[in-house]
C-alpha cells in the first residue's frame, strides 16, 4: 500500500503544489476588501503615504559614468530637498506626501531597460516614471510609457529622431538639448564668426554620433565652413593614433569629435600627445563632466580652451550657484554635468507644479497641465513646445546657453542662442590655447 | 512488469507538459499583466536556448551565432512594422524574420561548417559582429536612419507568439530526435568522421540543422522587436544574447530537451528577482550561482532533479 501512495501520491502531491505555486504566483493581487462605509458626512481621502518615483537607471555597464555624473545625483538631491519640505501637497489625498525612489539596474541593456519599466508600470505601479539614460533608451522607453499613460519627462537624450516621434507620444516631454536643438547652430556661428574655414567631424557609430555628424555637415556649410572629413568610428574602436594623425593632416580649423567618454578621453589624450592643437576643438558628451577635467593629471588647466554643449554654470544665476554646490557637496568634488543637470533641474519642480496644481496623481490630469502651461524653473520661464496634440520638447527658448569651453580649470558658458534667456559668463577664446607641454 | 507502474512513468511527464501548458495558455485569463510580460521574457530565453541546443547540443558544435539570427529577426520588424504603418501583419512578419535568419544560416552554414571546435566558435563570434558593422554601415551609408521605431503589439499577442514558437521549436526538437535525422545529428557530436564514413552526409545535416535553429531564433527576434520599440544595430545585434543560451543551457543541463527550458526559465526569473530585489549583488550572486551550478552539477539543474527523484523512487524512476 505505502509503495502504491509512494508511486502516485507523492508524484501528484508535488505537481499539484508546483502548479498552485504557479497560480498563486501568477495571480493578480484581490484587493483588500472594500471597509464598511464610514458614518461621517464627508468622504474620507484615499489613504497613502508616500509618491513613489520608479526609475530604470544604468548603475553598471557602459553608460553608468553618465548617469552617475547627470540625473543620478540629482535625483538623490530631489529626494532631500522635496522631503525636508515635508513632501509634495496631494489634494486628492489631503496632505503631503513625501517622495520616494525605486530604481531599477538596467545594466545599460535596452531591453532590461524595456523590461524593468513595465515593472515599474505594472507590478509597482509607481505614481512618476523617471528617464532611463541615453538616446537609444529613451527611445524605447517613449512609446512603452506612451503605452500605459505614464508621463515621462526625459533626461539624458534627446535626438532629431525622438523629436520626429513626438507627434505620436502624447506623454512624453524631452529636456536636453541636442544636436539642431539648438547646439550646432550656434557652434557654426561662432566658428564662421571667428573666420573659420575647415572643419573636420569624428562621430561615433550610433543615433547620437549620426545624427550629430549630419547636423555638423548642414550647419557648417550653412556657414560656409568646408567639412572636409565626417568619419563614423565603431562604438568598440580603441586605437585612436590613427584616426588622430589623419585629422592632423588635415589641418582643419575645426574638430568636433561627436561621441562618449570612452572615446572623447583617449581621443584628447592622442590630441595631446601628437600635439594636435587645431582652433577650435568641441567634444561630447564627455567634456561637459567635471571628470574630464581632471582625466589628464588632476589639472583641469590641461584641457584649456576645449569646448563643449553647455548649459549653465555657477555663474548664471545664483539659483544654479546654489544648483552646482550642491551637487558638489553631494559628490563630494565638482563633477558636474554643464550641459544636462540643468535642464533637468527643472523636472521636479516641473512636477511639484503640476501635481500641487492639479491636487492629483492622475498621469492624463498633469500631462494636460504640463502642455499648457509654463512654469518658473531654475532656469527662469520654462515650457514644453507641444506637436499637437502630442508630446513636447522643452522650447529653446528657455536654454540659457548652447556651448560652453574649459577656461581657467572650470567651464564657461560662452555661447547661446539670440534669445532672452541666454547668459554667457565668457567670451569664447579662439585660437585655443595649446596643449602644455609634458 | 509492473504494468501500473509502467504506464504511470509513461504518462506522468506527457500528463505534467499538459498541465503547464494549459497553465501557460490560460496564463492571460488569472495573471498579471506582468506576469504575461515576465512569462514572454522567459518564453524568449527558452526559445533561444531550446534552438541553440537543437544545434549545438546534438554536434557539439559551439555556436555563438544566436544574436545574429534573433537580431536578423529583430531587424525584420524594424523593416516592416515601422511605427509609419506596418507592411505585413505580425504574424507574417514573424515568418519573415525566421526565414530571414534561416537564409542566412544556410549561406554561411554552407561555407564554414567545415570549421570545428574554437575555429567555427569564434567565426559565430565574428558572424555577430560582422553582421551588425554592415548594419551599422547600410543604416549610415544608404538608409540615413540608424534608430527605427517599431509598432506596439498588445501584450497578450506577443505572449500567445512567443508561445506558439516555444510550443513549435520543442515540437521540432523531440521529433529531430526521434528521427534518423537526429541519430545522424548524434553520431556527429560524437564522431564526425565515424558518421561520415557511414554515409552520412554531414555537412548536408549540419547546415539544415543549423538553418532551423536559426529560423526559431528569427522568429523569436522578430517578435521580441515589438516588445523593444526601438530598435538600432547596437540593440539588434547584442552580444549577450550569443552567451546566454549557453549559459541558460549549462544551467538547465543538456541531456534532454527539458533541461534547457528549465535552465532558461530559472536563469531569467533569478535574473529577474537578483536584479530588483538585490541590485547591489545581483552579479556577485549570479557569478557564484553560475559557478557552482558549473563545478556541482555537471548536469545542471535537470540532473539534479533526475538524482534527487532517482534517491526519492530508490534508483527505479529514474529518467536519463
Amino acid at each position: 500500500m505505502w509503495k502504491k501512495i509512494r508511486k502516485f501520491i507523492i508524484p501528484l502531491s508535488i505537481c499539484l503544489i508546483l502548479m498552485l505555486t504557479a497560480v498563486v504566483g501568477c495571480a493578480e493581487e484581490e484587493p483588500a476588501p472594500a471597509p464598511a462605509p464610514a458614518p461621517a458626512p464627508e468622504p474620507a481621502a484615499p489613504i497613502k503615504d508616500s509618491i513613489v518615483i520608479g526609475a530604470s537607471r544604468p548603475l553598471t555597464g557602459a553608460q553608468a559614468p553618465i548617469g552617475d555624473a547627470a540625473l543620478g545625483p540629482m535625483m538623490q538631491l530631489w529626494e532631500q530637498k522635496v522631503n525636508a519640505d515635508g513632501g509634495i501637497y496631494v489634494e486628492e489625498y489631503g496632505k503631503k506626501l513625501p517622495i520616494e525612489f525605486l530604481i531599477y539596474d538596467d545594466a545599460t541593456d535596452v531591453g532590461t531597460m524595456v523590461r524593468l519599466t513595465e515593472k515599474l508600470i505594472l507590478e509597482d505601479k509607481v505614481d512618476i516614471l523617471f528617464s532611463s539614460c541615453g538616446t537609444s533608451f529613451i527611445s524605447a522607453q517613449a512609446p512603452i510609457a506612451n503605452k500605459y499613460g505614464m508621463v515621462l519627462i526625459t533626461a539624458e537624450g534627446g535626438a532629431v529622431t525622438m523629436r520626429d516621434s513626438l507627434p505620436g507620444l502624447p506623454y512624453t516631454f524631452v529636456s536636453l538639448s541636442f544636436s539642431d536643438h539648438y547646439e550646432l547652430p550656434v557652434f557654426a556661428d561662432m566658428c564662421a564668426a571667428e573666420g573659420a574655414k575647415t572643419a573636420y567631424i569624428i562621430s561615433i557609430a550610433d543615433l547620437h554620433g549620426v545624427e550629430y555628424g549630419g547636423v555638423g555637415n548642414m550647419e557648417f556649410a550653412r556657414v560656409g565652413i568646408e567639412v572636409i572629413a565626417n568619419k563614423s568610428v565603431p562604438i568598440t574602436y580603441t586605437d585612436f593614433s590613427l584616426l588622430v594623425k589623419e585629422a592632423k593632416a588635415a589641418n582643419p580649423d575645426v574638430f568636433c569629435v561627436f561621441a562618449y567618454p570612452p572615446i572623447v578621453l583617449p581621443v584628447t589624450g592622442e590630441m595631446m600627445a601628437l600635439g594636435f592643437n587645431p582652433p577650435a576643438v568641441i567634444m561630447g558628451p564627455g567634456a561637459n563632466f567635471g571628470f574630464y577635467g581632471v582625466s589628464f593629471g588632476g589639472d583641469p588647466a590641461v584641457v584649456e580652451g576645449v569646448s563643449c554643449f553647455a548649459t549653465a554654470n555657477k555663474d548664471t544665476s545664483p539659483a544654479f550657484a546654489e544648483h552646482f554646490t550642491a551637487l558638489e557637496e553631494l559628490v563630494g568634488w565638482p563633477n558636474s554635468d554643464w550641459w544636462g543637470t540643468p535642464l533637468y533641474a527643472p523636472i521636479m519642480d516641473i512636477w511639484v507644479e503640476a501635481i500641487e496644481a492639479t491636487g492629483t496623481l492622475d498621469q492624463d490630469v498633469i500631462r494636460d497641465y504640463i502642455a499648457t502651461h509654463h512654469f518658473d524653473t531654475i532656469l527662469g520661464d520654462t515650457w514644453f513646445e507641444m506637436f499637437g496634440d502630442g508630446g513636447g520638447l522643452m522650447a529653446k527658448e528657455t536654454h540659457t546657453g548652447e556651448i560652453g569651453q574649459w577656461q581657467n580649470g572650470t567651464m564657461e558658458i560662452v555661447g547661446g542662442g539670440d534669445w532672452p534667456a541666454t547668459v554667457l559668463t565668457s567670451d569664447w577664446i579662439y585660437p585655443k590655447p595649446d596643449w602644455p607641454t609634458p | 512488469m509492473n504494468i501500473t507502474a509502467f504506464t504511470f512513468k509513461k504518462s506522468l511527464v506527457p500528463g505534467l507538459l499538459l498541465v503547464i501548458l494549459v497553465a501557460l495558455v490560460t496564463l492571460p485569463i488569472y495573471g498579471s499583466l506582468y506576469n504575461v510580460i515576465l512569462v514572454t521574457s522567459i518564453l524568449m530565453y527558452a526559445n533561444l536556448t531550446v534552438s541553440w541546443v537543437l544545434f549545438s547540443g546534438s554536434t557539439g558544435y559551439m555556436s555563438l551565432a544566436t544574436a545574429a539570427f534573433f537580431g536578423i529577426g529583430i531587424y525584420a520588424s524594424a523593416l516592416f512594422l515601422p511605427t509609419t504603418g506596418a507592411v505585413f501583419p505580425v504574424l507574417v512578419v514573424v515568418l519573415i524574420g525566421g526565414l530571414a535568419s534561416s537564409l542566412v544560416a544556410l549561406g554561411v552554414g554552407a561555407l564554414t561548417l567545415r570549421l570545428r571546435g574554437i575555429y567555427f566558435a569564434i567565426f559565430t563570434f565574428v558572424l555577430v559582429v560582422l553582421i551588425m558593422e554592415l548594419g551599422i554601415w547600410w543604416e549610415l551609408s544608404v538608409s540615413h536612419l540608424l534608430g527605427r521605431y517599431v509598432i506596439l503589439v498588445d501584450n497578450n499577442v506577443i505572449f500567445y507568439t512567443m508561445l506558439g514558437i516555444f510550443v513549435l521549436v520543442m515540437l521540432t526538437t523531440f521529433f529531430i530526435r526521434r528521427s534518423k535525422f537526429g541519430l545522424a545529428m548524434r553520431s556527429i557530436g560524437e564522431n564526425e568522421e565515424a558518421a561520415s564514413h557511414i554515409g552520412i552526409n554531414v555537412t548536408m545535416v549540419k547546415v539544415i540543422t543549423f538553418a532551423i535553429s536559426a529560423f526559431f531564433m528569427g522568429a523569436t527576434g522578430a517578435i521580441w522587436a515589438t516588445k523593444l520599440t526601438y530598435v538600432d544595430p547596437h540593440v539588434a545585434f547584442n552580444v549577450l544574447f550569443s552567451f546566454m543560451p549557453v549559459l541558460m543551457a549549462i544551467f538547465g543541463g543538456m541531456g534532454n530537451i527539458y533541461g534547457p527550458v528549465i535552465g532558461a526559465a530559472l536563469f531569467a526569473y533569478l535574473q529577474e528577482t537578483l536584479q530588483t530585489e538585490f541590485p547591489e549583488i545581483y552579479m556577485i550572486s549570479f557569478g557564484f550561482i553560475l559557478v557552482a551550478v558549473i563545478l556541482y552539477l555537471p548536469n545542471g539543474v535537470l540532473g539534479l532533479i533526475q538524482k534527487l527523484w532517482k534517491r526519492i523512487s530508490g534508483g527505479k524512476r529514474a529518467h536519463t
